[in-house]
């Protein structure tokens, strides 16, 4: 089943939570919107589940309009924050419910609520309460709720902010094998990058109301369109840069006084841009690097966090960079110190202002 | 707010609830404001001011209420503190406190008191024996004793619950700063519990000034507003009610000034009471744990002496108002279950149905109100809350004011008993509710609906079930306030429709004490039977609900 949104409106009361958005989400994708909170990701979700209404715009399943249609006709399995599980009926019912509301009884039930507890690892925990189970047992529970139902489509609301890390990454792999075995399309909604980038085909990153940036975890992360995707997955520096030269591949810019050269990741031509640099791109050492180019530096300060340590660093002219070192020897620079900003042009890019 | 929620089912019920606010809470409430001012020959308000009785009344309740309600904080607040910090002898009896509230009604207690300090008590004929004429029950001194037994409860009750919730790391960080242990408790705990004693003080005030049962029978020429406003009502019928309406208005300005009080005190005495670890009670033992032990035991059992005294009175002869202790008998019981049964027919009739339309009520109207709000809903949330402020007296003349005759004419019908009921305990429902609710997310109802089952069948099957035990008990509360309801009914009940209460409260007033204590007992049992039932079967708990 494939998601098409176009031209999407959503209001609360007077103000536009979101504005003239259009999506195609393939079938069988896992689709994440990412995005801080406050930025219209869940209330897309929920548009999506019928619980919003749009103001204006459509929604269709494989070219069904659902626009008008309500939650309860829209065949969808939703997994919720805090997982909303029934708690006053027992983990086989609480999965048993939405099979019993499409009219199916009896041995067919019992065998269908058996089998999807089994898929996720809980076949013994049928007769319990939910209060007795624990988190990342509740959330699987939640999960085989949403899928016996067999779903044209899944929605997940950030299922994972409850958990604690450990249990977060071991439930990321529990719903990618089963959306893969299913082959459901799947819309998860978080704020948490590492999740997007690990579990997605697809992610769109969503800034105000808006998808910002649609692509592949490599591409959001690799070649992010905008400052604000460039920062919010991953690290990055954002330094406004005057442009010169290109030629298509590399251009020229200028960093305060100093000139240097990085990608040309520009829509078209421009004086002005942003220069993105990640920390973990960036190298510092006590002489001028060979093949890259170099910036002198000072630094200003730094944190020792175990496989890396985080300096930041001077560039002159008020500027300032946060450079990440690994490897042996990572923590040999301290405050103070004069070193050489080494920039490699090719992970450095220059996007528009 | 977009055409889609006036399509919304809930929309209509929000207005459907408000319109029944409005005729059942707004309009008797406007009926007694428009009475006073505008009802035949002079105002009320001048002929108020121009009578030295009622002028005389108004002062009296102010006194009296002010009166109980230091007396109360005087037991309640010590009582409470003994008991949230240290462990003493039966503590457990204490725990009591807020049933017996509960279980006994105003007029058994009042008629306990009678009964042991009357005219012709138990007490007061002892000691005339030895010599000793004590002074005369009636008036201030009865006033203010009865009350003050039953309602330093209220005080108790809000204050343990504030000294609960009160971080005892407070008291250790005053200190570790250099305050001595005793010092540091009243600097540290007073100003943080204070706003909780004022406000179950305030609560006394108002229950006092709305009193009726023990004002009734214990006031004697003692003027006091509850008192003529019930004989304005019943002089003035309900031909023309400009008297009673006045009255009315006034206890109705007094507890709008208690609220408008108590308002600013919760405005002004909002520190954030960050819950924190809880203080362990301290074992008090040798003279101190025994005179703790003893002071709080004296108390409870004063409070607990209704029970005894009507269990007793129930089973003894009686010869016209003359009990003849030590005499045993069934009679009393045969009249309240052969000879004289309607009392108790119709309060199980009409407080059964009064129960089930008010919890519907409330349980419906919370929902619409904290789930699916609308427009309207404000305005549901604000008249709901009206009845809080009304005494069942006020009531009583509201409903007959709107209800006698005119385009809905419900006087003389058992209707009206009920609606009095109703609207009497309604409030408390809704904020049970209210309660209930916002502790159930909305993510299990949507749950219900993503899984394919329509809106209202998800309320049905998914949060109803959810909100069963914290109704069945809020159901249980209704049950037993409105059984012993007096103050209301007894100004709209009619000829035939005796309630249990009125008719122990027309005993009384012709001193039959052995067939009221019957009665009585009987009154206590109904009101007992099902919060046994309810804990024992189903291991509800009333009283977590209070």
């Amino acid at each position: 089943m494939s998601i098409d949104i176009s031209n999407l409106d959503v209001t609360y009361g007077q103000e536009k939570v979101i504005s003239g958005l259009s999506l195609a989400i393939p079938e069988g994708c896992f689709f994440t919107l990412l995005g801080p909170s406050g930025c219209g990701k869940t209330t897309l979700l929920r548009t999506i589940a019928g619980f919003v209404s749009a103001s204006a715009g459509s929604i269709s399943f494989s070219g069904r309009n659902v626009t008008q249609l309500p939650p309860h006709k829209r065949n969808i399995g939703m997994v919720f924050q805090d997982y909303a599980l029934f708690p006053d009926k027992t983990v086989a019912q609480n999965v048993a419910y939405g099979l019993h509301a499409r009219g199916e009884k009896g041995e067919g039930v019992t065998r269908k609520v058996a089998e999807a507890l089994e898929r996720v690892g809980l076949g013994h925990l049928g007769a319990r309460h939910p209060a007795a189970l624990s988190g990342g047992q509740r959330q699987r529970v939640a999960l085989a709720r949403a899928l016996v139902i067999k779903p044209q489509v899944l929605l997940m609301d950030e299922p994972l902010s409850n958990l604690d890390a450990k249990l977060r990454i071991q439930i990321r792999e529990t719903i990618t094998e089963l959306q893969r075995e299913a082959n459901i399309t799947t819309v998860f909604v978080t704020h948490d990058q590492e999740e997007a980038l690990s579990m997605s085909d697809l992610i769109g990153v969503m800034n105000r109301g808006a998808v910002e940036q649609l692509g592949t975890p490599q591409d959001i992360y690799g070649t992010p369109r905008t400052g604000y995707v460039a920062d919010f997955v991953g690290a990055a520096n954002r330094l406004p840069v005057q442009l010169h030269a290109s030629d298509g591949r590399l251009a020229e810019a200028t960093l305060g006084s100093v000139r240097i050269k990085a990608t040309d990741a520009l829509p078209g031509p421009a004086s002005e841009g942003l220069l993105i640099l990640r920390p973990e791109d960036l190298k510092i050492s006590a002489t001028p690097h060979d093949p890259m180019q170099s910036l002198p530096a000072m630094v200003k300060g730094r944190q020792y966090l175990g496989s890396k340590t985080s300096y930041r660093l001077e560039l002159g002219d008020a500027l300032q960079v946060v450079a990440e070192l690994h490897g042996p020897g990572h923590d040999g620079f301290a405050p103070g110190d004069r070193v050489n900003l080494g920039i490699d042009p090719a992970l450095a890019r220059v996007i528009a202002a | 707010m977009n055409a889609a929620s006036f399509r919304s089912p809930w929309f209509w019920m929000t207005l459907a609830a408000l319109g029944l606010l409005a005729l059942f809470v707004l309009y008797p409430l406007v009926n007694i404001l428009s009475a006073s001012l505008f009802g035949e020959g002079p105002s009320g308000w001048s002929r108020l001011v121009s009578t030295p009785k009622y002028i005389e009344a108004i002062l009296n309740t102010l006194i009296l209420a002010s009166a109980v309600t230091v007396i109360c904080t005087i037991i309640g607040v010590p009582l409470a503190y003994v008991t949230a910090r240290y462990s003493f002898r039966g503590k457990a009896l204490i725990a009591l406190l807020p049933l017996i509230t509960l279980v006994i009604p105003e007029v058994i207690a009042a008629q306990t008191w009678l009964m042991m300090l009357g005219n012709n008590g138990l007490i007061t004929k002892a000691m005339r024996e030895i010599g000793i004429r004590l002074p005369s029950f009636y008036g201030w001194f009865g006033l203010i004793t009865s009350m003050s037994f039953i309602y330093y409860t209220y005080v108790y009750i809000g204050t343990v619950a504030a000294i609960g919730k009160f971080d005892v790391q407070l008291e250790e960080a005053a200190q570790s700063l250099g305050t001595p242990p005793a010092l540091a408790r009243i600097k540290v705990m007073l100003p943080v519990i204070l706003p909780a004693i004022l406000a179950s003080a305030l609560l006394v005030f108002t229950m006092t000034v709305g009193n009726f049962a023990i004002s009734m029978i214990l006031s004697h020429r003692l003027p006091l507003l509850s008192v003529v406003t019930y004989q304005a009502a019943v002089a003035e019928g309900t031909s023309s009610i400009t008297m009673q309406s006045t009255l009315a208005s006034v206890s109705v300005l007094i507890v709008m000034a208690v609220l408008f009080v108590n308002r600013w005190i919760v405005s002004r005495g909002r520190y954030e009471i960050v819950q924190g670890r809880g203080a362990r009670p301290v074992p008090l033992k040798g003279l101190r744990g025994a005179l703790v032990a003893g002071s709080a035991g004296l108390v409870v059992a004063i409070s607990l002496l209704p029970l005894l005294t009507i269990t007793l009175g129930a089973f003894t002869t009686a010869r016209g108002p003359v009990m003849q202790w030590g005499e045993w008998t069934l009679d009393n019981l045969a009249r309240v279950f052969v000879t004289a049964p309607e009392p108790l027919v119709n309060s199980l009739t009409y407080a059964g149905i009064a129960t089930f339309i008010s919890i519907a009520f409330s349980a419906i109207v919370s929902y619409l109100v904290v789930k699916k709000p609308n427009l309207v809903t404000p305005a549901v949330d604000y008249i709901s809350a009206i009845p809080l402020a009304l005494s069942g007296t006020v009531l009583g003349v509201g409903l007959l004011a709107a209800f006698n005759g005119g385009w809905l004419p419900l006087t003389g019908t058992p209707i009206i008993i009920v609606l009095a009921y109703v609207i009497r305990r309604m409030p408390f429902g809704m904020r049970n509710g209210q309660a209930v609710l916002h502790n159930i997310p909305n993510s299990i109802e949507e749950a219900s609906i993503s899984l394919g089952v329509a809106p209202v069948r998800s309320f049905l099957r998914v949060v109803l079930p959810v909100m069963l035990p914290a109704v069945a008990s809020a159901a249980i509360l209704t049950w037993t306030t409105t059984v012993s309801e007096l103050s209301a009914s007894i100004l709209v009940y009619s000829g035939g429709r005796e309630t249990l209460p009125i008719q122990i409260f027309r005993l009384i007033d012709s001193g039959l004490m052995a067939y009221a204590s019957a009665y009585g007992l009987v009154l206590v049992a109904v009101i007992l039977i099902p919060v046994v039932l309810a804990n024992r079967l189903f291991g509800i708990d009333v009283f977590s609900s209070k």
